[in-house]
């Protein structure tokens, strides 16, 4: 009796428990990725240097080369440079707006810097992508010479 | 009270005749819930207790049983062809991939499965279950079934799972290759697997680590990239190449091919392999014919982007040497291998450096033959030239 009764009833225990989730092994190869991972933490990503003096006129590290060699031409134009991107706003002259950012933020050096960094915190669904990874000195160079185009 | 409890007794003494039948009638049915209790919470918590306390032989010397075995196959068998069903397998497998398999194959499969010419350590041999001699078993699989099974691996064997999520176009390759595996006697495979053996070890500068002569099996002793899926990195910005290594070792950028070559390597010598790379002379460009119309549709959006939808042109990052260092030159790149980095940076599923989601917002609305227009383009494109030659 108890064999008759026990013994399926076992087996489907037993099932519920391992047989299951028999194939997929997901999760061990996942774990097992994260167990191939270097011990070494590897050095921080080069700090992107400015860009290089023969191709524009301004001197390395000035905001117009700094705007061109992160690819802010891409998408706006400044006229006069080889900035014609027509996705962003023209920022010919973005220096003279009342205000920028869609009207949310003032049109000062310190809210350009914080614009450029995280676009999506002052504008959902912003079609300009956040340049925070860029240095914060070059942030501050490009936002200096923004504020200069009138 | 006494009287009255003389006569509960006698009552209670014919009472207790009767229910003495009923008792002895209900008996089997009583024992047959006990045994079912006993059944239900009884035997697994005595399962329980004997593998607790270590009844159940783990170990793999003796095998398993002939019915467990049986067991085993089964389910996996099953269950395989079950979850492949929902795989959606391409009419033809791609072939570009094969260089890149084979040479993964020869690291991350071989160990267990062994390789035409290469013999298995006897501690693999006695794994249970014994991983498959793959050129003798791939016959009794469709192309559906060797994806799931190399895609998510068979649990409880030892069997892993591709090591990166979102890349079925390596899964695709890797059973491409798996195809080719029988075919291949051990000349072939050494020739595909392993680019012939080291051939760059003669020439190759002081400074540069050993490991590379892991890295030219796929990218070639001229840095070129073997295959189309195996991207040239010669003549690639060192910035660039660094920061991409940095990411595929911290997992920010997801390639099961480039997972394993990774491991283990020191800061100092991932800086050592992406200046030697960088300082290669350039990928000369491909050279298969591709239709003017295609080419010329690629450099309107290299150019000038597509305006109206929000595309922008690629030459503002990509053309140019005044560019940041740590955006990739494209120019001379296999068309493959650029159609499918741009595939994933449009599903968001690429990764890579800090710059990585930039790339993901220019890519997210471009259409396939977008894609394979702008590849077409670069791939022909040699830097300082406007016109692809
Ligand atoms: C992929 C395209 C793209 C790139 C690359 C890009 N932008 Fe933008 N940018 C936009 C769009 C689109 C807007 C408009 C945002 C809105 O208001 O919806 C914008 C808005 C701006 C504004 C606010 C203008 C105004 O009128 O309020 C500034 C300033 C700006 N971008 C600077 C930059 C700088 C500096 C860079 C390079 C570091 C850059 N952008 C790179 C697309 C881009
Ligand atoms: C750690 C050892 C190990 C590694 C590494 C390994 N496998 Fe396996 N593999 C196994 C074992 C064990 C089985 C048998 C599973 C079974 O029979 O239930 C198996 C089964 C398979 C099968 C099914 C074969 C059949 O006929 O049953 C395929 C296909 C396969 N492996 C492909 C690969 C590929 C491709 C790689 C490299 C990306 C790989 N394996 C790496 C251990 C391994
Ligand atoms: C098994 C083949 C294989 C081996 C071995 C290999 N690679 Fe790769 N490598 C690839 C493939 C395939 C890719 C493209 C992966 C992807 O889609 O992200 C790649 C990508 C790269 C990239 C990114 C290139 C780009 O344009 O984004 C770098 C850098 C790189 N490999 C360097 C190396 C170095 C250094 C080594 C040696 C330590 C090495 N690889 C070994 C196959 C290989
Ligand atoms: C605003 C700058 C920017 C624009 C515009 C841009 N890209 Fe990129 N692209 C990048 C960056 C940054 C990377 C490096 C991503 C990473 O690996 O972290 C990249 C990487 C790539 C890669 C991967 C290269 C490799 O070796 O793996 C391809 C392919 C690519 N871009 C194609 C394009 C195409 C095609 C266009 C035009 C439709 C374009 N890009 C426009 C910034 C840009």
């Amino acid at each position: 009796m108890s064999a008759n009764a026990g013994l399926p009833l076992g087996f489907a225990f037993w099932f519920l428990a391992y047989g299951s989730s028999w194939v997929a092994a997901e999760e061990l190869g996942h774990q097992q990725a994260k167990v191939v991972k270097p011990a070494i933490e590897p050095v921080a990503p080069a700090a992107p240097q400015s860009s290089n003096p023969t191709a524009s006129q301004d001197p390395p590290g000035s905001g117009l080369s700094l705007f061109l060699s992160n690819g802010c031409g891409a998408c706006h134009t400044i006229r006069g440079t080889e900035a014609r991107g027509t996705i962003g706003p023209d920022l010919s002259h973005v220096g003279s707006r009342t205000a920028i950012g869609a009207g949310v933020l003032p049109n000062t050096e310190e809210a350009f810097a914080r614009f450029v960094a995280r676009p999506d915190l002052f504008k959902p669904g912003v079609k300009m992508p956040a340049f925070d990874m860029l240095p914060q000195t070059e942030i501050q160079t490009i936002a200096r010479y923004l504020k200069a185009l009138q | 009270m006494p009287g009255s409890r003389a006569e509960s007794g006698t009552a209670s003494s014919n009472a207790t005749a009767e229910e003495d039948v009923v008792r002895v009638a209900n008996q089997p049915m009583m024992i047959r819930l006990k045994h079912v209790v006993f059944g239900a919470i009884g035997l697994p918590v005595v399962l329980l207790l004997g593998a607790w306390i270590g009844f159940f032989n783990v170990g793999a010397s003796s095998g398993h049983w002939k019915v467990t075995a049986w067991f085993l196959q089964l389910a996996m068998r099953s269950a395989v062809r079950t979850y492949a069903l929902a795989v959606d397998a391409p009419k033809t497998l791609d072939r570009r991939g094969l260089p890149a398999a084979a040479g993964h194959f020869a690291r991350g499969c071989a160990i267990c499965h062994g390789a035409p010419g290469e013999l298995r350590s006897p501690a693999v041999l006695r794994m249970l279950p014994q991983p498959p001699d793959l050129a003798l078993t791939v016959g009794d699989w469709t192309d559906a079934q060797l994806f799931r099974i190399v895609k998510h691996g068979i649990r409880f064997t030892g069997m892993p799972a591709w090591p990166a999520r979102d890349r079925d176009d390596e899964v695709w390759a890797m059973v491409a290759f798996l195809r080719e595996l029988p075919k291949l006697d051990p000349n072939e495979f050494r020739v595909l697997a392993l680019n012939g053996s080291d051939a760059t070890d003669s020439d190759r500068q002081p400074a540069t680590p050993d490991v590379i002569s892991d890295c030219v099996r796929c990218h070639g002793g001229d840095g070129e990239g073997r295959g189309d899926a195996v991207p040239a990195l010669a003549g690639q910005k060192e910035a660039y190449l660094l920061a991409s290594l940095q990411a595929y070792a911290k997992g920010d950028r997801t390639s099961g091919f480039m997972a394993l070559p990774v491991t283990g390597i020191a800061p100092d010598e991932m800086a050592a392999l992406a200046r030697y790379f960088a300082t290669l002379p350039p990928a000369s460009g491909e050279h298969d014919q591709i239709p003017a119309e295609v080419i010329n549709g690629g450099r309107q959006i290299a150019e000038a982007g597509i305006p109206e939808r929000n595309v922008p042109a690629c030459a503002g990052c990509h053309i140019g040497s005044d560019k940041n260092p740590i955006y990739p030159r494209l120019d001379g790149q296999h068309a493959a291998y650029l159609e499918q980095q741009l595939k994933l940076f449009r599903s968001e599923s690429r990764g890579g450096t800090p710059f990585w989601h930039i790339m993901a917002t220019a890519a997210q609305r471009l259409t396939d033959d977008d894609i394979r227009a702008v590849s077409a383009y670069f791939s022909k494109r040699a830097e300082n030239s406007q016109q692809p030659p």
